[in-house]
């Protein structure tokens, strides 16, 4: 009896010592699990570094030859660590758990999930230390400045247009000023409707949207125009009498919801929309 | 007298509140008309239907807990009504809810019967599972279409603020006809639903044909609670727990519990949307609100009886 529990013991033991990180050849290249981030790493000419990405980092369309470690929310661990990187990139929200999970595992992670356009631009900074190209950051976003304050001053004293952005049909959602892209919207001289809600996107009262008379509407909700000017009781609201309805193949959301440099384009297109709508004032 | 007193400060309050619904926040004619009205008439007949329903079922089924959804017809609505959802056919959400309604009906009185005779507790245990299979299908929905929550979570919670268009609105309007008659209909089956609810064999002594009886509140029940949450999701606590109160003032005589569980029912849930809009800037699920407000109240009943 004896016996068998010393060679239980030994046995026990040789597991625990086997545990070790089997796994010595030296760590090399980025995951990024953020399209955002991968955009800004891309454009800071570091594609060649990126062994891995998630499913919805789509731009640019070179990146889809890189190995795919899972969609945003559902990451499969066992594919980063099968890539052995020397630096991961997460954004917020539900991948959090899974940075701190590889952080455990002893991988330098890096959260990234800038919520304005000053946040951005110290997150490009900082991508740009961490990648080493410092310098390439310093240029980008030096320019990126430049193209803001240009844009900025474009709208000066012009009227600001009222917009409305509709994210989601039923139930209605739009964002507020707080969000990203609401700061996009003041920032090209246009006028939110929700300045200030509870979050940055958030359920809204579609009496408010009616009350609140908004002369642009941008939908990303996947509703058509045909249903939009049958919504009972929407038919008086400007932009939707002047047809101002811009849908994605107008304005790709992810050039006004992503931060990154392409934002810069983004805010464009809102300009020259908020523009167009001056012109016929 | 007093009692009489009672009874119409009761009836004037609701319409304090109907008037307050309409006319809050000084909106002008079109949204009085074009948004309000339509809200109006569809929490009124949401929250009609579900305390109404709630007492019938309350009743019938010999179980203080029943309510509209136990029979699982809801999360089959809700589950139908999801899966055209996201698969990017919203307009025709409450058709989808219909259906999962009718089939979920269809499976639930199936597996009610046993060797061809109805059984309660059957039913009971039978619209718990079938419920729990479509909630599962609804949270493996959530799990994999993660953009599509704030949709999920409207239909999961509660969801008043349904933007019509014309063609939806008419459709709508025949539905809430529809729905309308039959809820009429049924109160003119309470004496049979309170002699029923004395024991099968006692029922047929008195000359109801008792499975018939059964069947066809069912099969109506089904279809007006389908309406109902094909369009404004499912709505917690109303249908279980406005009869209960409502039995707290008139103990018996299911004709009179069921015009006031009607009027009741409408009426709070009134109450609870027009907080959901109000309460933050941006609109809460009213499901929510209901539960908050309801449950804290009826504890208090509970208590102050037992004084």
């Amino acid at each position: 009896m004896k016996k068998i529990v010393y060679v239980a013991l030994i046995i026990l033991a040789m597991f625990v010592f086997s545990c070790k990180q089997m796994n010595s050849k030296a760590k090399k290249g980025i995951v990024v699990l953020s399209p955002e981030v991968a955009e800004i790493i891309c454009a800071l000419d570091a594609e060649e570094d990126i062994i891995g990405i998630t499913a919805e980092c789509n731009y640019p369309s070179s990146l889809q030859q890189k190995k795919v470690v899972g969609s945003f929310s559902v990451i499969d661990k066992e594919a980063i660590i099968a890539l052995n990187p020397e630096l991961v990139f997460c954004s917020s929200l539900e991948q959090e758990s899974v940075a701190l999970d590889l952080k455990n595992l002893g991988y330098s992670v890096e959260v990234i999930y800038p919520k304005s356009i000053m946040e951005m631009l110290s997150a490009i900074e900082r991508i740009g230390i961490l990648i080493d190209r410092k310098e390439q950051a310093t240029k980008q976003i030096s320019q990126m400045k430049q193209e803001i304050l240009n844009i900025k001053e474009n709208s000066i004293g012009k009227t600001r247009p009222k917009v409305y952005l509709e994210i989601y049909r039923n139930p209605l959602m739009s964002v507020s000023d707080a969000s990203f892209i609401g700061e996009l919207i003041e920032t090209a001289g246009g006028d939110n409707i929700f300045p200030t809600l509870e979050r940055d996107y958030a359920r809204i009262n579609p009496e408010a949207v009616i009350a609140a008379k908004p002369d642009i509407m941008i939908c990303y909700s996947q509703d058509t125009l045909e249903n939009i000017i049958n919504r009972k009781g929407w038919l008086n609201i400007p932009a939707i009498q002047n047809r101002k309805i811009y849908f994605e193949k107008e304005i790709n959301p992810d050039l006004i919801q992503r931060a990154t440099p392409r934002c810069i384009q983004g805010m464009k297109q809102l300009a020259s929309i908020f523009d167009s709508w001056r012109k016929e004032q | 007298m007093k009692k009489t007193l009672f009874w119409i400060l009761f009836f004037l309050t609701g319409l304090a509140v109907i008037i307050a619904y309409l006319f809050i926040g000084k909106p002008n004619t079109n949204i009085i008309t074009q948004v309000r009205i339509p809200r109006l008439l569809l929490t009124l007949f949401t929250g009609m239907a579900l305390a109404g329903i709630g007492s019938i079922y309350q009743l019938m089924l010999a179980n203080p807990l029943a309510e509209p959804y136990i029979l699982g017809i809801s999360s089959g609505a809700a589950f139908g009504s999801i899966v055209l959802g996201i698969t990017g056919f919203i307009m025709l959400m409450p058709i989808g809810g219909f259906i999962g309604a009718g089939l979920t009906m269809l499976l639930v009185w199936k597996l009610a019967h046993h060797r061809g005779r109805f059984d309660k507790t059957r039913l009971l245990i039978a619209g718990v599972i079938v419920g729990m299979f479509f909630a599962s299908g609804i949270s493996l929905i959530m799990y994999l279409h993660q953009q599509d929550t704030a949709l999920i979570l409207g239909t999961l919670m509660g969801n008043l603020g349904h933007i019509f268009t014309k063609n939806e609105w008419i459709s709508f309007l025949f539905l809430f006809s529809v729905s309308l008659l039959i809820l009429i209909y049924l109160y003119f089956k309470s004496t049979a639903i309170d002699i029923l609810s004395n024991g099968d064999l006692y029922a047929a002594s008195l000359g109801i044909n008792v499975l018939a009886l059964r069947k066809q509140i069912f099969v109506l029940t089904s279809i007006v609670i389908g309406i109902s949450v094909a369009y404004a999701g499912i709505i917690g606590f109303v249908g279980l727990i406005i009869p209960h109160i409502i039995r707290f003032f008139v103990p018996s005589g299911q004709k009179n519990i069921y015009l006031l569980s009607l009027w009741t029912g409408g009426i709070f849930l009134l109450a609870c949307d027009m907080l959901a809009k109000h309460l933050l800037s941006m609109e809460l699920p009213v499901g929510i609100i209901t539960s908050f407000i309801g449950c804290p109240f009826f504890m208090w009943l509970l208590l102050k009886r037992d004084n």
